[in-house]
């Protein structure tokens, strides 16, 4: 097995966009600790995203192989019904999803409390935008609250400026020169805001 | 059962006919970016970092100048001739790559509209000015939602916010003070010098190519230029749906560069990766306005075409 297509398809798993055949290779792949090691790596990656916390070295793997076990297994018979097929991958994701979810609750219990688990749930996944807005705009999912405006915690770019010199030239040159889109002064705002740390 | 089709086509027309009028808004803005004289102050905000800036724009000729400068910290000043970088007062030395910017990159509302809903959601009001509200909400995953607040005089942003996929803000661009009417000056200081270039040689094409892509998006540029560093080529590739935008750099990898590495600043996601080929090993590095996530997935998936060296 090609171990860069079986990391390409563990990140179609988390992405929500596997096939069939890529599930069935990651379920396949599943014992193996440096596949084991690669999914507790993306897990950490998606959950700093998002503002989570992990407790370093946590292994999560256990818990989500044991959430993909107890999914049925794909069946070949539902090439007549496509409509199942796309419900199906669905639930397996949602399932994995509270197995990373179920380990940061256990391992975190100290750091993250159950509110902030709760509103974190209860947070709608597409964006929506209010169609009759009166007054000042305001987003949907947007809380007012203090440290709300931005949704990643600030010392993910603490730990890059001491990480890599180079990570951040090519930032910087992404920034400068790779085109601009309808609006030409934001890229140059975000190059500017890198030399204010 | 003829009210059917009459029930369908009412329900279908009413969504295309508000799909028209934001497609419209974005004509004008774009029209208006390469016409629109004015001076104004915005502000910028991302996580860790809130700006203020001070920006003249004129246009002369067909020649789009701009000049912005900082007014909070450090001082910070850099013009613009079309979109390339005429001179620049920072903290550094600039090393550009040699070779014409992209520019001011036409947008295609028709094909936006593949990729994002666009829609006008209502009206808001923004450094003192009337404007309508844009939403461009993603189809999928793989990129972000922008909500722009346009000028109903002039078409100009005034506002501008890049929403990850709760709806949530990842940066903030926004005017305090925009005028039309006055008079741009652009007067940078005697400091302000032009940028250091980097040497540069077009691609093919298909010298690299990403096995998976996210949909819309597609090679907008493709050259190989040394390191900052000055030793080893790379290879630079940007990519982009017509309004998000990421960069891919392809190094060849050696002994002290990381192996897998991730971060991000702001709306910018950075993933950084060695990749075992055929030619020897590489650093991949993917850095855009997209989700980590689709950015780590284009990172494991390029791929060099037959018989390509890093040299």
């Amino acid at each position: 097995m090609n171990r860069e297509s079986l990391r390409e398809s563990l990140s179609a798993v988390m992405d929500n966009e596997a096939d069939e055949l890529e599930l069935r290779r990651v379920l396949a792949a599943s014992g193996e600790p440096e596949l084991q090691a690669t999914w507790s790596r993306y897990q950490i990656a998606r959950a700093a995203m998002r503002g989570e916390y992990f407790a370093p070295g946590l292994n999560i793997a256990a818990g989500v192989s044991a959430a993909l076990a107890d999914e049925p297994a794909p069946s070949r018979s539902r090439a007549g019904a496509p409509v199942w097929r796309g419900v199906g991958r669905v639930a397996i994701a949602a399932s994995v999803t509270l197995a990373v979810l179920a380990g940061v609750r256990f391992y975190n219990q100290d750091a993250l409390d159950g509110a902030q688990m709760a509103q974190q749930s209860a947070t709608p996944v597409a964006p929506s935008i209010a169609p009759q807005v009166q007054g000042p705009a305001v987003l949907a999912g947007y809380n007012p609250g203090a440290d709300a405006t931005l949704a990643i915690p600030a010392d993910r770019e603490a730990s890059l400026s001491v990480g890599d010199q180079r990570l951040l030239d090519y930032v910087r040159q992404h920034a400068r020169q790779a085109g601009s889109g309808p609006e030409s002064i934001l890229p140059h705002a975000r190059a500017a805001s890198l030399e204010n740390r | 059962m003829r009210f059917i089709p009459c029930l369908l086509i009412s329900a279908l027309l009413s969504p295309l006919a508000l799909g028209a009028e934001s497609q419209n808004w974005l004509l004008r803005l774009q029209e208006a970016e390469q016409r629109q004289e004015f001076q104004g102050v915005f502000v910028y905000e991302r996580n860790g970092s809130f700006s203020t800036h001070e920006i003249h724009r004129q246009v002369r000729e067909g020649q789009v100048r701009e000049h912005i400068r900082q007014l909070d910290g450090a001082f910070q000043e850099s013009l613009r001739n079309n979109g390339s970088l005429e001179c620049i007062t920072g903290p550094r030395q600039e090393r550009l790559t040699s070779g014409r910017a992209d520019g001011l990159r036409r947008l295609e509302p028709r094909s936006l509209a593949q990729w994002y809903d666009i829609r006008m959601v209502g009206l808001s009001r923004v450094a003192g000015r009337e404007t309508v509200m844009l939403s461009l909400r993603p189809r999928d995953q793989h990129r972000y939602g922008f909500e722009l607040h346009l000028d109903r005089e002039t078409a100009l942003p005034l506002k501008s916010l890049l929403l990850n996929e709760n709806g949530q803000p990842l940066e903030r661009f926004q005017y305090v003070v925009f005028d039309p009417a006055a008079q741009p000056r652009l007067e940078p200081r005697p400091s302000c010098t032009p940028p250091t270039s980097l040497s540069a040689r077009p691609l093919e094409e298909n010298t690299w190519r990403s096995e998976w892509l996210p949909d819309g998006f597609t090679l907008t540029r493709i050259v190989e230029q040394r390191t900052t560093a000055g030793d080893s080529p790379v290879a630079w590739l940007v990519y982009g749906d017509g309004l998000a935008r990421f960069s891919v750099f392809l190094e060849p990898w050696h002994e002290g560069l990381g192996i897998d590495q991730r971060s991000q600043l702001g709306p910018t996601a950075a993933v950084s990766r060695k990749l075992a080929t055929d030619q020897g090993d590489l650093l991949v590095t993917v850095i855009g306005e997209i989700p980590l996530g689709t950015a780590e997935r284009v990172a494991l998936s390029i791929r060099s075409g037959s018989g390509v060296v890093l040299q």
